[in-house]
């Protein structure tokens, strides 16, 4: 359906509008003016040369780096979905209403304390003295070497995207229409068949975009990837930190982060059209 | 011969925390009749229906299905599928995969689930929708494919909780026609929920009228409508005249009732209760006379002063008062009503037959 722009449409979208055209818009054009900058003497200079694209994409480091991060945050994206599914199910479909109120307070509660707070106290856990590594001592095991590692950075990933992805995937969970999980069952279908050919089916669209926000929030984190991964391997966040602190290299560092918005950009086009794939 | 039921409810009790959804009910279904619960919301049919389907469990009482227990059998174990108000057709299949789905459901592979799918879908006359989103059909194909998609697995009983609820008048008549010719091709027993008592009269083969979660009468469309039970149904069915009163005798020792709007020499037939209870007589409005001046060759009637009319089709309802301000109505066919002068304000005198009355429980 065609629709008009009527002025009170206008009015009401018009500050959102004006704050996208402000705070990423411009910011969005001058990154890729600043890409084409050149840099004599530790000092940018405007220009337009692609010098710094060339340079950029010539180097081994950044497709690693491009490899991990893809990867890291595809992982995430997956496994946070995966660990948040059961919780979000059971808050949507096995808690009276009271109950589920609570469990949704519960779940924004981290929201409360800062992502670094909670990074940190990874690591006393994760350290080679830390918690787990003394406990699993206490059974003659160890010690691991869990820090600074891969695994560490995907548990900082999903510690950042769980409780944001929970209750993305709660709230696509409660609006399904109870009595399609009642017709599933009077239809001889299971109760955990139910899940894999009723549920997920019907929380597609909310299932997907709880994913996606896991994969946005880790493809672009920069704190779990230096405190828990140890900045090995790098990824692109960590890159373009190193790359602004040698020698100002501003331009190149935006060459990065252009990259990260467009490599987004097609992720988060591929899954929503794959999250309505069907749908009319 | 009698077989034995299909479906019995013994003493079942459903309750709802404190609240009792449906109190001790007992009925028998028997296999291939067109059973319709009938009763307005709350009076516990969709719950009784929904035991039946096992998605509540009964607090008390045996329900078999085929003489086995099914209280504790879950919905996905027991073959009673339902068709919902809402249909509940799953949105993300197309038409032909939602017909499927029972199919898929108990194992059945994929070219002979779809070539019986497409049987029904031909048979429900939608073949063509075949590809089609859900959300690209009308009401009344939906309805099609939802009654498809329950009968495709060819079940003994089909469950239908106000499926029609949501159509157009127009269609709603179709579709019952559509229903009816199923349920009589099929032979599958049909329990049919519903609040409307035209949809359960023209095309149940028995009805239940259930009312604050009890039977209140069982029995054929013609019977509830000849003869209420109670006053309940009498009220309830709207289409008979009701005088409340105490029973008593005549001069010549015939059973009467004594009400307000004078007293009335009740039918010959049929228990005539003790003197000086409280009873109600039932005459349906079809079978009121009306005269212009008192008729003198009847046993029972009411002078009256007509206060309305409403005009439906072939047939007119007249609306009197009684001198004691009971309202009387009166259904007749134009022709019947040629000969009369219908003023509104006039005094008329009704009549009717005792044999026309039927004595209903308080």
């Amino acid at each position: 359906m065609r629709r008009h722009v009527s002025l009170y449409g206008l009015t009401v979208s018009l500050p959102l509008l004006i704050w996208q055209l402000l705070f990423f818009v411009f910011p969005l054009v001058f990154l890729i003016a600043l890409s084409f900058w050149t840099v004599r003497n530790f000092r940018m200079q405007p220009d337009f040369d692609t010098v710094n694209w060339i340079t950029m994409y010539g180097r081994g480091i950044f497709w690693q780096a491009y490899a991990t991060t893809l990867a890291l945050a595809t992982m995430a994206a997956v496994l946070t979905s995966i660990f948040a599914f059961p919780c979000a199910y059971a808050i949507a479909f096995k808690l009276p209403e009271r109950a589920q109120r609570w469990a949704i307070m519960l779940m924004v509660i981290p929201f409360f304390t800062s992502y670094l707070v909670r990074i940190y106290s990874w690591q006393v856990f994760l350290s080679d003295a830390g918690i787990i590594n003394v406990m699993l001592g206490w059974i003659g095991l160890g010690p691991y070497g869990l820090l600074n590692t891969p695994g560490a950075t995907l548990l900082g990933y999903v510690t950042l995207a769980l409780p944001l992805v929970v209750l993305l995937q709660l709230f696509s969970l409660i609006f399904i229409d109870r009595t399609l999980v009642e017709a599933a069952h009077n239809m001889r279908c299971g109760r955990l068949r139910t899940v894999f050919e009723v549920i997920v089916p019907s929380a597609r669209v909310g299932l997907v975009i709880a994913g996606l926000f896991a994969f946005i929030l880790s493809f672009g984190d920069f704190v779990s990837p230096i405190y828990l991964g140890g900045g090995d391997p790098t990824t692109l966040s960590i890159l373009i930190t190193d790359t602004t602190k040698s020698g100002q290299q501003w331009p190149r560092a935006a060459v990065i982060a252009l990259t990260m918005i467009v490599t987004l950009m097609i992720v988060a086009f591929l899954s929503i059209r794959f999250a309505y794939r069907g749908r009319k | 011969m009698t077989q034995a039921p299909l479906v019995s409810f013994e003493g079942v009790v459903k309750r709802f925390g404190s609240y009792t959804a449906v109190q001790k009910i007992d009925l028998d279904i028997s296999q291939g009749e067109f059973l319709a619960l009938m009763g307005s919301s709350g009076c516990g049919k969709t719950t009784t229906l929904r035991m039946l389907a096992g998605l509540e469990a009964p607090t008390e009482g045996v329900i078999r299905l085929s003489g086995q227990p099914i209280n504790d059998l879950p919905s996905w174990s027991r073959d009673t599928p339902m068709v919902w108000q809402s249909l509940a057709l799953f949105p993300f299949l197309n038409v032909v995969e939602n017909v499927e789905f029972a199919l898929k459901m108990r194992g059945m592979g994929k070219a002979d689930r779809r070539r019986r799918a497409e049987q029904w879908l031909d048979r429900m006359q939608i073949a063509e929708f075949a590809g089609r989103n859900i959300s690209q059909l009308s009401g009344g194909q939906r309805q099609r494919v939802a009654l498809a998609r329950s009968l495709v697995v060819e079940p003994k009983i089909l469950l239908l909780d106000e499926p029609l609820s949501a159509l157009d008048a127009a269609l709603k008549v179709r579709m019952q026609s559509v229903l009816k010719n199923l349920q009589r091709e099929t032979g599958i027993t049909f329990v049919y929920v519903t609040h409307s008592q035209s949809e359960a009269f023209s095309m149940a083969d028995r009805v239940v009228i259930m009312s604050r979660g009890k039977v209140e009468q069982i029995g054929t469309p013609r019977d509830i409508y000849r003869a209420p039970r109670s006053r309940f149904v009498a009220d309830f069915l709207g289409s008979s005249n009701i005088f409340s009163g105490e029973l008593a005798r005549d001069a010549q020792g015939r059973p009467t009732i004594v009400t307000d709007s004078g007293d009335f020499i009740l039918p010959g037939v049929g228990a005539p209760g003790i003197e000086g209870q409280k009873s109600s007589l039932t005459v349906l409005d079809t079978r009121m006379q009306v005269h212009a001046d008192a008729p003198q060759d009847v046993q029972n009637s009411v002078a009256a002063r007509m206060v309305g009319e409403e005009f439906t089709g072939a047939t007119a309802t007249i609306y009197f008062e009684t001198q004691s301000g009971q309202e009387v109505r009166v259904q007749k066919t134009h022709e019947e009503l040629a000969g009369l002068d219908l003023q509104i304000g006039q005094l008329f005198h009704l009549s009717w037959s005792p044999s026309d009355g039927h004595l209903v429980n308080e």
